[in-house]
């Protein structure tokens, strides 16, 4: 798991790695039962605050993402699942909203914009069968 | 409730020297545990300011005071609660690291000789080199062991990286998360003055902008990234008039327009959208532009 900061995202630091920590989780770079970075190297690493680095880890620790085990670190906790279909919502959510701001500059209405998405669904769901009728043939 | 005693505190601090001003009525505090940065340009007051602390100058106005204590009054005692490291290193030339690193730490009631080993060879520093032969960076080095080893409660930095090559800058501040922020958390506070400020940009929790001797800002680092930011829009036609007033600073090139914003980019970004930009972003500012934006304007 690679974390970075971005000054320019205008969102607190403790909650990018927040954010990014849970992403991490959702989508598998960081495993139940991994652990997590010691505050130290990671703080010394990104050039933060450890304290910020601290404050990321007990905000994890109170939503029940990670748990702290005396002297060993932290960990990823193993039950988080209700978190990441949330976190797999919220991150499609940011993709979408994106390029419906997108489709509103480029002046595509809405139901040009809800056509043009199932057009796409359905190009990728061929493609992805193709592939699997090519893989079947070899 | 009371709020712990500030780790710092300058009120109404003026000083001048001979009739030029150097710092006029200036006021700020830092809680026990914070890394507060003083910005501002060269000769902006950052270096007095940090003087009065040290007792190195008295102020001629107002006060300052470290931990509750008078830095004129219980110099010792302000002393040892905390370490400095100046903008310019001087040491006795003809003492050898080691004999330097001895000598600063015989007025020290603690010293973290585990530190003072690993600093040494990270650095990877000759105890048996004299000082007068060691490079300008080398010489912070070696300032910087001195101040984080006693392991104080305050760590005072003026200019520290100016004038390094950047991967010492880069080690330095690695350093003082690392080595000196080591301690227990709230016991370890930190200030800065710089105008290298990107590189302390992640460290730096809260910080004020001084100019010809006066605070023109004081913010929370999270806080003046998200009320700061910095807005492009590109239209079909040359820009419409807007009425952009509450905008820090407007740019226009054919068309595309540049704003920064200062707490009214929200109202600002709906504005531009009322008049269907071809594009719109808005990204927030680094510390380092907010400080060009707040002298520029």
């Amino acid at each position: 798991m690679i974390l970075q900061i971005n000054f320019k995202s205008g969102m607190p630091i403790y909650l990018q790695l927040v954010d990014q920590i849970k992403t991490a989780a959702a989508s598998g770079a960081l495993r139940p039962g991994e652990a997590l970075p010691s505050i130290r190297p990671l703080a010394e690493e990104l050039r933060v605050n450890r304290n910020t680095v601290a404050k990321a880890y007990s905000e994890l620790e109170s939503l029940g993402v990670i748990e702290t085990l005396p002297g060993r670190g932290c960990f990823l906790k193993e039950n988080h699942s209700a978190l990441r279909k949330e976190v797999r919502r919220k991150l499609l959510i940011e993709e979408i909203d994106q390029a419906i701001v997108q489709a509103h500059h480029l002046q595509v209405p809405r139901h040009e914009f809800l056509q043009l998405i199932h057009e796409r669904m359905d190009v990728l769901d061929d493609k992805r069968r193709a592939n699997e009728d090519h893989k079947k043939e070899v | 409730m009371s709020s712990p005693t500030p780790a710092i505190q300058v009120e109404n601090l003026s000083y001048a020297y001979g009739r030029a001003e150097a710092i006029h009525d200036l006021s700020l505090a830092v809680q026990p545990g914070r890394c507060y940065g003083l910005f501002g340009r060269n000769g902006a007051g950052k270096t007095t300011t940090m003087k009065c602390l040290l007792n190195l100058l008295r102020p001629q106005r107002g006060q300052v005071r470290v931990f509750g204590l008078d830095p004129a009054k219980q110099e010792v005692a302000v002393k040892r609660l905390l370490s400095y490291v100046p903008d310019q290193v001087a040491f006795y030339p003809w003492m050898s690291v080691r004999e330097t690193l001895d000598y600063l730490a015989s007025f020290r009631p603690y010293w973290n000789r585990k530190t003072e080993q690993e600093l040494l060879g990270h650095f990877g520093l000759d105890p048996a080199q004299r000082t007068g032969s060691l490079s300008k960076g080398q010489r912070t080095q070696v300032a910087l062991i001195a101040a984080v080893c006693p392991e104080t409660d305050l760590l005072v930095l003026d200019e520290p990286t100016s004038g390094l090559d950047p991967i010492v800058r880069r080690e330095f501040i690695e350093t003082v998360i690392g080595a000196y922020q080591e301690g227990i958390p709230g016991k370890r506070t930190i200030l800065v003055s710089t105008h290298l400020i990107t590189e302390f940009e992640g460290l730096i929790d809260e910080f004020t902008i001084i100019d010809h001797g006066q605070a023109v800002l004081t913010l929370d680092s999270d806080h003046a990234r998200e009320r700061y930011r910095k807005i492009r829009a590109r239209f079909a036609q040359s820009p419409p008039e807007l009425d952009l007033k509450a905008a820090l600073r407007v740019r226009r090139d054919g068309r595309e327009l540049e704003l920064i914003a200062n707490g009214a980019g929200d109202e600002l970004l709906e504005r531009l959208r009322q008049h269907n930009p071809e594009a719109l972003s808005t990204e927030s500012l680094t510390l380092e532009e907010i400080f060009v934006a707040t002298l520029k304007s």
